[in-house]
């Protein structure tokens, strides 16, 4: 039986992973604080937790709040900066077998690049997400994933100094995401990711003022996840690179639905949060399927649902 | 840290909406010190989503040599008697105030829970310490209370001070242990001394040689004003919104003079003189 999933790359070569279940950034860090709980090597690749050029502060409290089947989070990128990132956290990711994509939010179109610069040639980084779609940055500006021109620009900026290879992450807050994603793939993109958190808000009738600091915040969990699988199923009959399925995935039988529209892998993100182990139980289920049903190769049900 | 599923032992509704739950869950004692917390799934379903952060209440060690603390509680239900925890027993004490909560209080005897544990740093009693001054606000008192355990099985002497806004809030004193020096009192004077809790801290500093504190922000943020001799160390457990729990979704940072800290993984606990306060 085999579950591993291969992205092949613009500049040649592929991106292979033991099986198509990652985790979804910002949701499990940079994989050292779940090391305890969960065995990181059984994961097809760890997504880790958004870097930017310098060190973010982030959002002020209250940063979560939980909804129906879900939560609103407005973490606001706080992180170490890339700099933290390439000295503390890649020397550990260069001792696991198993892949580390780093994702990169830029407050520029240069400062990707710059980025994705002092990354490149970084043991322990074996692939770059861009992520052009967190909601909860640079209040009052517009993220570079509602404008196909600027995300195609960060696309093609990072793909001009980077020889990793580059998913770009959708956001699902526009109109028509297949647009966006066809000039990503255009710009040089090997995949496209999606989706990223819905904009929403929650207000706490006690106080009569809204609940997180930042007034809307990021919706994830199980109650996005018939809105990803849409997304992902426009975006795969588009495109023709690899597509990530992320959005409310907790089980197998949800990461089996992102494959059979199209996904070639999928990420696990607010699931963690309940059960660390999500991940790796979605690896068992994936192979208690394709044995239950004789399925040998995993790429068999890829899309079939098209 | 572990992640197991515990069975329920008891649950019960010890003050108007707070419970005590008895959990068996020997692989999360042997590892647990006080001022640590558990990450509780309230079902097995996806909605509520996220775990609840709930601080270890009581945590049971050695077989008590007598019967300390003991009581019969739970009127009108068949009778309960709350007493230490047996070795390998778990007690939390949670307020029921959400859809997590209220279907935490409806656990049974029998009812398997999903718990992540222990988590975060815990409280530190330090070598010289023989007298601990325990300040408690609300269900603050939760995590303070397998402190005054711990500090009396191994000699110390306690005075814990409870404040709640009526008497509805004050945990009865037959459920703590009888070495406990316990000094009540109420914002709307129903028990014990009429007032808030951080009043009675100022004439006990000099027999205390540490303080802790747990309780709602307003009352860590009284504790900060009362200008307490530096010589005094204050350790303060503080509650956040939590998703994660170990650290990796940064949803629980509070600001300190070393910058962001996360409440689950650097804290709970924290030096008073640490943290920003607004």
């Amino acid at each position: 039986m085999n579950l591993s999933v291969s992205l092949p790359l613009r500049q040649g070569g592929q991106l292979t992973l033991r099986n198509p279940v990652m985790t979804a950034s910002g949701t499990f860090g940079y994989g050292t604080e779940y090391a305890k709980l969960v065995d990181v090597e059984r994961l097809g690749a760890v997504v880790s937790k958004a870097t930017t050029l310098r060190p973010r502060e982030g959002n002020p409290q209250p940063r979560i709040a939980e909804t129906p089947s879900g939560m609103l989070n407005t973490i606001g990128l706080q992180n170490i900066g890339v700099r933290a990132l390439v000295k503390e956290k890649a020397p550990i990711w260069a001792r696991w077998s198993v892949p580390v994509i780093v994702n990169v939010a830029g407050e520029s179109v240069d400062e990707y690049a710059r980025i994705a610069e002092i990354l490149e040639g970084t043991p322990g980084v074996a692939g770059l997400e861009l992520n052009i779609s967190c909601p909860n940055v640079s209040a009052g500006k517009i993220p570079f994933g509602v404008d196909k021109n600027a995300a195609a620009a960060v696309t093609a900026a990072v793909r001009s100094v980077s020889s990793l290879p580059i998913i770009t992450k959708l956001t699902p807050n526009v109109t028509d995401v297949v647009e966006i994603a066809e000039a990503v793939v255009d710009a040089g993109a090997d995949a496209v990711s999606l989706i990223n958190t819905l904009l929403g808000m929650a207000i706490d009738v006690r106080t009569r003022r809204p609940v997180l600091s930042t007034v809307t915040g990021g919706l994830s969990g199980p109650a996005v996840r018939p809105v990803a699988l849409r997304m992902v199923y426009q975006v795969a009959k588009a495109v023709e690179v690899p597509v990530i399925g992320i959005g409310g995935i907790s089980c197998a039988e949800d990461a089996l639905q992102f494959l059979m529209a199209g996904a070639t892998a999928v990420e696990v993100g607010t699931a963690s949060f309940a059960n660390p182990m999500a991940a790796i139980e979605i690896v068992d289920g994936l192979e208690r399927f394709m044995l239950q049903e004789g399925v040998d190769d995993i790429s068999e049900i890829i899309g079939v649902a098209q | 840290m572990r992640h197991v599923t515990v069975e329920v032992l008891a649950n019960v509704e010890i003050m108007p909406g707070v419970f005590l739950l008895r959990l068996d869950a020997p692989e999360i004692v042997e590892h647990a010190r006080s001022g640590q917390f558990l990450h509780v799934h309230s079902g097995w379903a996806l909605d509520p989503l996220l775990r609840r952060p709930l601080s270890l209440h009581r945590i049971g060690r050695e077989r008590s040599a007598r019967v300390a603390g003991t009581s019969e509680i739970g009127g009108g239900q068949p009778s309960l008697v709350f007493g230490r925890p047996n070795p390998g027993e778990i007690e939390i004490l949670f307020a029921r105030v959400g859809r997590g909560t209220t279907l935490l209080a409806q656990s049974m005897p029998g009812d398997a829970l999903s718990v992540i544990g222990p988590l975060g740093n815990g409280f530190s009693i330090e070598p010289k310490t023989r007298n601990l001054l325990l300040v408690a606000g609300g269900l603050g008192i939760a995590p303070l209370v397998a402190l005054a355990d711990e500090a009396i099985r191994r000699e110390m002497t306690v005075t814990l001070l409870a404040g709640a806004r009526s008497k509805d809030g004050i945990l009865p004193a037959g459920l703590l242990p009888p070495e406990v020096e316990y000094v009540v009192c109420t914002d709307d004077g129903s028990q014990g001394r009429h007032g808030v809790v951080t009043q009675l801290v100022p004439e006990l500093l000099d027999w205390a040689d540490q303080v802790f504190a747990c309780g709602p922000r307003a009352m860590i943020e009284a504790l900060a004003c009362l200008r307490l001799p530096t010589s005094k160390t204050v350790q303060v457990s503080l509650e956040e919104r939590m998703a994660c729990g170990v650290g990796a979704c940064l949803g629980c940072v509070t600001p300190t003079r070393k910058g962001l800290q996360r409440v689950c993984r650097d804290g709970p606990v924290f030096n008073l003189k640490e943290l920003q306060l607004l």
